[in-house]
């Protein structure tokens, strides 16, 4: 495997200004994150000495279950899943090809909502149960409590395993046939000696999504009162109205979850690998006998209809008992609000997650890698802590400008940015870059350098490179991290909520002013509607993977 | 002009214009949900020709605030508990008011001694029971709910919730720090389970038969009375309302306020103290009965018939700025007894 690239990289960077891209982008999607740093370096009051003797050890316990939790089961899920459609013929393969996607649609906080209806005591699972034989109380007979860490773990699992599906699907995809069939010869695992390690880097970009998405949630852990670390934030800086010890929190969670990462990133350096021969990925997939394709099918069944049908059939059958009187043409225009949102979200997310991936891959030298990653981490933060973040730095552009404007106007103070939808969308390139750049960045891990290589001995300047050959050959990442980043907007909550233009509601707040007095009934039927629109992207994307036959 | 252009210009439109505040406005951060402050705003509107503008988030709104300095465009700040008030006060995010109305309208206990906040509805945080399983003459006051008696029988949402906080805050006021933690400690050790779900889910919980005892927001027994979900009525049914600390010598029960007060750099003032005045006078504080069970504020308007119904409690007179002040004690002693 030829790796002569590094050489040649490091002649480039002296003689371009492509590398500044990247870095100013970086810093502006970094600014949030060190305002956020900034307010923790205040003075905590002695708050930790408080929460070390108290609930400090409970919160890390509480927060790492979870996570290590949810990764197990996502990872079944999804990597299973995926190696499942990608590399075997069964039966309904093609339909599962795209089902399993779907249940990225589910907030994870809905979904806990309709569960815990539906499996506690007074829910139609146990009172079946008691009918069926003939229990009287709760005393009588066992049932998992699904306001716990274990409902948590199950609710989070089947509705964010989709990140390790797509990705890992996408990688196995495009893992090419040759080293299959060297594995074949030489009487090798597939999967454990070519598709996981080629995978590897796709699968960790989902993980990591998962990880972040787990630390940062607060709707479905309020609600089953897991007492994690994000849950503890907001104890701390709503409960003791102090801000700079709940931003601290946050902050060490992040340092975590960041320190994760990084050991990961070390760990997989050593390991490169990459496809030398003319690439030949159209792998013909391997026809299963009757009872293993079936196994296979209910393999994949289960985590469509535990994270998407019975949802939906549960959040379908509450719409039905209301008799709340929805306001149809401001729901439509909240519709309309929304995909307009996630769509010039993800787009923008898309251009500038490209821009920092491929060229500090190919350009930028270790420094410059780090930096664009750490710019992508405002994933880790719990949204709200994040909007802070986005408040401080849009604050104090405004401040700025209005500084400025008044030193040529005279008295000017109104902000540019201060209350405008950019600042919304400022926040989701945020939080959602890593979601763009994680998919990119693991796309182009996967090009062959010498392809690279080559065209730069041909002498072919570095756009032209990208727009020829980069470009076509990570499209599909590229479409799996905009889907990805369009339907995460679409469900994104808090940061909406805070960060929002007057009169404006994408279907997550509509939803959320009824969820939050948990009348599930008035929110069901907008809660439907996010996941109707998230259907839409993955169809898409679905047409899309079909129509270019990798 | 194609349609490529229309489509430029909409969007450059949205983006630059859309905060920009034209005649007759007043904008707002609100901490309560739209669907019920809208039938308020609506009311307003149509009498003085203002529009209402709102941002609704529970959380956050006034670091939003605070960080937007003089380029905010709020005016009026719509909360629920007076913890959320105190921050916005306590970071100076609040102009003083200068209003007659206002004054002659909202009693002393229940807005800021600067004039920066008025209260300007109730709630108060009363005891729910079985109606099959409990005798309610055995719990007079919120204090007896720590009796061994009820071990294994109380219910109860998270003590870090606002409301908890608040009650937990009323009991330091009235019986010192030492004995709110033993009482807690008590409290807690009564639960029949892990402190979880919201108002709601303690009537469920009780209907269910998994505790016998609860605490909530008055509000709520009505929300249940009056649902849409019969399920939900039944629940109501199944509880008697006890009024704690009642008794001649007794302070009252716990209450808590949603409220309201003026950005300081608002740039519609007069609209925003018109919208106070508003929300404060006959029309809305009969509104806040009528549309959420809530008691008005303004002590010359009497509560919908629904809540006389009930019983008018007697009432804990302690300034309600005090119980924002205890809120960060009360949530250490949460944090020791793990509510």
């Amino acid at each position: 495997m030829v790796n002569s690239t590094t050489a040649l990289k490091n002649r480039w960077v002296s003689f371009d200004t492509w590398t500044f891209i990247p870095f100013l982008l970086s810093l502006i999607l970094f600014g949030p994150i060190i305002c956020l740093f900034i307010t923790a370096s205040g003075d905590s009051e002695g708050l930790w000495q408080h929460l070390y003797q108290t609930v400090l050890l409970k919160y890390i316990v509480n927060t790492l279950l979870l996570m290590i939790g949810v990764s197990i089961s996502v990872l079944i899920l999804g990597v299973g899943a995926a190696w499942l459609v990608s590399r075997y013929e069964f039966t309904g393969r093609k339909l599962y090809d795209w089902l399993l996607m779907l249940p990225a649609a589910c907030p994870a906080y809905l979904v806990a909502y309709a569960y815990t209806d539906f499996f506690e005591y007074a829910g139609p699972v146990q009172n079946i149960l008691r009918t069926f034989f003939g229990w009287q109380n709760a005393q009588q007979y066992w049932f998992p409590e699904i306001r716990s860490l274990g409902g948590a773990i199950f609710v989070m699992s089947f509705v964010l395993y989709p990140y390790v599906y797509i990705l890992a699907r996408t990688s196995f995809l495009k893992s090419p046939s040759s080293f299959y069939e060297v594995a074949k010869l030489y009487n090798k695992n597939t999967f454990f000696s070519v598709g996981l390690p080629l995978a590897r880097p796709a699968i960790i970009a989902g993980l990591a999504l998962v990880c972040m998405e787990v630390i940062s949630d607060f709707g479905t852990v309020e609600f089953f009162t897991v007492e994690t670390l994000t849950l503890g934030i907001f104890n701390v800086w709503l409960g003791m109205n102090n801000l700079v010890a709940a931003s601290q929190i946050a902050i060490v969670a992040f340092i975590f979850v960041i320190a994760l990462l990084f050991i990961e990133i070390k760990s997989r350096a050593s390991k490169k690998y990459s496809d030398s021969t003319q690439r030949q990925t159209n792998q013909n997939k391997i026809q299963l006998p009757k009872f293993k394709s079936l196994i296979c099918a209910i393999f994949c069944m289960v985590p469509v209809f535990l994270g998407f049908i019975l949802p939906i059939l549960l959040l379908f059958s509450h719409s039905l008992k209301t008799s709340y009187h929805q306001d149809w043409i401001k729901l439509s225009r909240v519709v309309l609000d929304t995909l307009m949102i996630a769509g010039i979200g993800s787009i923008s997310i898309i251009i500038i997650s490209s821009l920092t991936a491929i060229i500090a891959f190919y350009k930028g030298k270790s420094f410059l890698n780090k930096f664009t990653d750490l710019a992508s981490t405002g994933y880790a933060f719990p949204g709200t802590m994040l909007a802070i973040g986005i408040l401080v730095f849009i604050g104090l552009i405004d401040n700025f400008y209005s500084l400025i404007a008044s030193g040529i106007f005279g008295n000017f103070n109104s902000g540019v940015l201060s209350g405008t939808i950019l600042v919304l969308i400022l926040a989701y390139v945020v939080r959602f870059q890593a979601v763009g750049y994680g998919s990119i960045r693991s796309g182009v891990t996967q090009i062959p350098n010498n392809l690279i290589d080559a065209s730069y001995m041909m002498g072919k300047p570095f756009n032209e490179i990208i727009r020829k050959v980069v470009f076509p050959l990570i499209k599909t990442s590229i479409i799996a991290g905009g889907l990805l980043a369009f339907v995460d907007i679409m469900k994104e909550l808090p940061m909406t909520l805070l960060l929002r233009p007057f009169n404006f509601e994408t279907l997550a707040t509509y939803t959320y002013q009824f969820a939050h007095d948990e009348l599930i009934e008035q929110a069901s039927l907008p809660a439907l509607l996010i996941i109707l629109a998230g259907l839409i992207p993955v169809i898409i994307m679905n047409k899309y993977l079909r129509e270019i036959k990798l | 002009m194609s349609s490529q252009n229309t489509v430029l210009l909409t969007i450059i439109n949205i983006i630059f214009f859309s905060h920009l505040s034209f005649a007759q406005e007043v904008n707002i951060y609100s901490h309560r949900q739209p669907f019920l402050i809208n039938p308020f705003l609506e009311v307003f509107t149509k009498k003085t020709g203002i529009k209402t503008n709102v941002v609704y988030s529970t959380k956050g709104l006034a670091q939003r605030l605070k960080a937007e300095g003089q380029n905010s465009p709020a005016d009026v700040i719509l909360t629920v508990d007076i913890g959320r008030l105190y921050i916005y006060e306590d970071y100076n995010l609040l102009l003083p008011i200068n209003s007659k109305v206002l004054n002659n309208n909202i009693p002393s206990h229940l807005k800021s001694p600067k004039n920066t906040w008025y209260g300007l509805s109730k709630r108060s945080r009363v005891i729910v029971t079985s109606k099959e399983r409990v005798d309610t003459s055995k719990i007079k006051r919120i204090e007896d709910l720590a009796n061994p008696e009820w071990r294994g029988r109380i219910c109860s949402r998270p003590g870090s919730h606002v409301y908890n906080r608040a009650l937990m805050a009323s009991i330091i006021a009235a019986n010192g720090e030492e004995k709110a933690e033993d009482w807690a400690a008590a409290f807690v050790s009564n639960l029949a389970r892990r402190p979880q779900g919201n108002d709601r889910a303690q009537v469920k919980a009780i209907f269910e038969g998994q505790c016998d005892i609860a605490i909530i927001n008055n509000y709520y027994f009505g929300k249940l009375k009056y649902s849409e979900d019969p399920q939900q009525q039944e629940w109501a049914k199944t509880v008697n309302l006890i009024f704690p600390n009642q008794g001649n010598d007794d302070r009252g029960a716990h209450i808590n306020i949603s409220g309201g007060g003026i950005a300081i750099h608002s740039k519609n003032k007069d609209n925003a103290i018109k919208l106070l005045e508003f929300l404060s006078g006959e029309v809305s504080q009969n509104l806040y009965g009528k549309i959420n069970f809530e008691y008005p504020a303004n002590p010359k308007i009497s509560p919908s018939s629904e809540l006389v119904g009930w019983g008018i409690p007697k009432e804990d007179q302690i300034p309600i700025i005090k119980i924002a002040e205890l809120g960060p004690v009360a949530q250490r002693i949460i944090d020791r007894v793990g509510w």
